[in-house]
């Protein structure tokens, strides 16, 4: 268990962290999401002891934090390798900068390092430099490298910002399957919110420095707690109305809103994700709007549909799968009409969130 | 690594005929020309005269002290060079930039004002010289002492920007992993900077052996004891010896060529695992 009490932090006069609280359970893969400028690497950088909180204590596993160097690994946005070591030589260095004492006899390290290396799946390229690597493969050396100290806690910043969409792809997946083979506490940043939420146990959203939101990806995806955490995990349509007996109004419209019945406001958004746009050619579907098809975009498993409403030019975005496409036979330049079917609603005082 | 090679076709100056011509005219104008004409002069020694010249007892003790006191101070410089080039690089302090710019006076000041400086410096009644207990001026300490002060830029230049440009990350992954801040600086900084730290060296040590304006002061030159080579060069000179100088300056030039080669070699050898690939 990592608890974060108030941490605050400032660099000169901008504040990049205020007053953070925060649990995390041993054993979790976290990710901390959130757009640049957002304090996450700060955070990161803070519990990885490379940085000083101004305010705030950190308590690693019911203990005060002093001494913690090699209880936690960090595995740096740009790896950090040492280019004058082999790839063999960068994993053993932790093993060789122990003390006397407590340093393993050459032989075992060299079989530890081995060892990691075949986890990483790079047992052929021990004797190569960094720079005869991918960028992929110097990415799994920082990881074997970090992990060869055997850290309680496992950082890793921006772990695949680096890399090209298939290999980061590859890459998650693996360090899913291998957190839960090492079943280290592992805590990574990201601003990719699908990253985030196809990997982790638990994401905590942050923003300005501020934590926004915490959950499973399930409950920040599905019931996001604000306006900031429902844009940032997605696309989003906006409907903007009246907030009145459980029901979003918006000219002759009504629609069914999920969340708090009871709320009352002049000036609600409606948050509706792309795959809750309901399509329809029937006029007389209740409660539907008006809308030109303007862009058609078929290729991939579902199609995605940009729409310019008739009566107030606003553009929308609707994702259908492929069979409700081939369905409906929709054209570019069609008239259809369009219906929320998921609405999320925020009034203004969870802009302030 | 061909690929390499291939990918370095695009070059951002064309004509590579045109500009390993005009380098090699140039190298030849400048350096292979004046000192071909030092074998030139040399060669109306006969062998016998030649190897007497050059291997007279006076100057054989010039070589030892032109060679041991050049690379006393090319260590000095190496070691403090690096410290300086740290202080600069990593810390902010006032005055920094002024004090960064000090670094390259001793290029700047005429040789023999730093001769004369130094020397009234530490005579023995001298401003610093009363407080220090051994000789200096006219002694093999003295000579280094001068050749410190004219070589002092060198490594501090060579090992500033290399410095700069290491990542920061590079030195919190080994702390991370445990390692101390020596076992840092060790093993991770110092690998990095040694390459340009070995060309500082060299570059020191080429300047220091054919220094002559700065040493001549505070040397005394006593025959055998702080006599310098290119003082018996220059004597020789005076007196139109000119076959004898040239016979000294040629073994000097193989000497220095030899020891920059290795030198080189040894520092081509550090650098070979970060820069091959």
């Amino acid at each position: 268990m990592i608890q974060l009490t108030d941490i605050s932090k400032n660099f000169g006069r901008y504040q990049a962290l205020k007053h953070i609280n925060l649990d995390i359970p041993s054993g979790e893969l976290v990710a901390l999401l959130g757009p640049s400028g957002s304090g996450k690497t700060s955070l990161l950088r803070i519990i990885a002891g490379l940085e000083a909180a101004d305010e705030g204590v950190i308590h690693f596993e019911e203990q005060a934090t002093n001494d913690y160097g090699q209880q936690v690994g960090f595995v740096f946005q740009h790896y950090a390798l040492f280019k004058h070591m082999t790839v063999f030589e960068n994993v053993a260095y932790g093993l060789k900068v122990k003390k006397r004492k407590e340093r393993l006899p050459k032989q075992k390290i060299r079989e530890k390092v081995q060892e990691l290396l075949q986890l990483v799946r790079l047992e052929e390229f021990a004797d190569r430099y960094p720079s005869q690597l991918s960028g992929g493969q110097r990415q799994r050396v920082a990881l074997a490298r970090t992990l060869a100290v055997e850290p309680k806690i496992l950082l890793l910043d921006e772990p695949f910002g680096a890399l090209d969409a298939k290999v980061r792809k590859e890459l998650r997946r693996w360090l899913r399957r291998l957190h839960d083979e090492v079943s280290v506490t592992t805590i990574f940043v990201t601003h990719d919110q699908e990253e985030a939420l196809d990997v982790a146990d638990r994401i905590v959203v942050l923003n300005e420095g501020v934590v926004v939101q915490e959950g499973t990806p399930d409950e920040v995806y599905h019931h996001p707690n604000s306006p900031f955490v429902y844009n940032f995990l997605g696309d989003v349509n906006l409907f903007k109305g009246r907030l009145e007996r459980g029901k979003l109004h918006q000219g002759l419209c009504e629609w069914e809103i999920s969340g708090d019945l009871e709320r009352q406001s002049e000036a609600a958004v409606g948050f509706v994700r792309p795959h809750d746009l309901l399509i329809t050619r029937d006029l007389t579907v209740k409660d539907s709007v008006p809308a030109w098809i303007t862009y058609i975009q078929a290729f991939g498993k579902s199609v995605k549909i940009e729409l310019k409403r008739q009566d107030s030019d606003e553009y929308l975005e609707a994702e259908l799968s492929r069979e409700q496409f081939n369905e409906l036979q929709l054209q570019k330049k069609e008239l259809v009409y369009i219906k929320p079917n998921q609405l999320h609603v925020f009034t203004p005082d969870d802009y302030s969130i | 690594m061909a690929s390499v090679q291939q990918a370095r076709q695009h070059r951002s100056l064309p004509g590579f005929g045109l500009t390993l011509g005009f380098t090699l005219f140039y190298l030849s104008i400048l350096v292979l020309l004046p000192l071909s004409m030092v074998f030139v002069k040399s060669s109306g020694l006969s062998w016998g005269e030649f190897l007497g010249v050059v291997t007279e007892k006076r100057v054989m003790a010039s070589y030892r002290l032109s060679f041991g006191t050049a690379f006393t101070a090319s260590v000095i410089n190496l070691v403090f060079g690096i410290l300086i080039a740290w202080v600069f690089v990593r810390y902010h302090f006032p005055f920094r930039r002024l004090l960064d710019g000090l670094i390259d006076l001793p290029f700047a000041l005429p040789t023999a004002v730093a001769g004369i400086a130094l020397t009234t410096l530490y005579a023995e009644q001298g401003r610093l010289g009363q407080f220090i207990p051994m000789k200096i001026v006219y002694t093999p300490i003295g000579i280094t002492i001068a050749l410190v002060f004219i070589g002092l830029p060198f490594v501090v230049r060579m090992v500033q920007p290399v410095l700069q440009g290491l990542e920061k990350e590079l030195e919190e992954a080994s702390y991370m992993m445990g390692a101390s801040r020596l076992q840092t600086f060790r093993k991770i900084i110092f690998p990095e900077i040694l390459p340009a730290a070995l060309t500082g060296f060299a570059l020191t040590f080429a300047r220091a052996l054919g220094e002559y304006g700065s040493v001549v002061f505070i040397a005394g030159n006593m025959p055998m004891k702080t006599e310098i080579t290119p003082l018996i060069i220059m004597t020789k000179l005076e007196q139109y010896d000119y076959a004898g100088a040239t016979a000294i300056a040629v073994v000097m030039l193989i000497l220095s060529f030899i020891l920059l080669l290795c030198i080189n070699g040894l520092q081509w050898w550090t650098s070979r695992k970060i820069l091959e690939n």
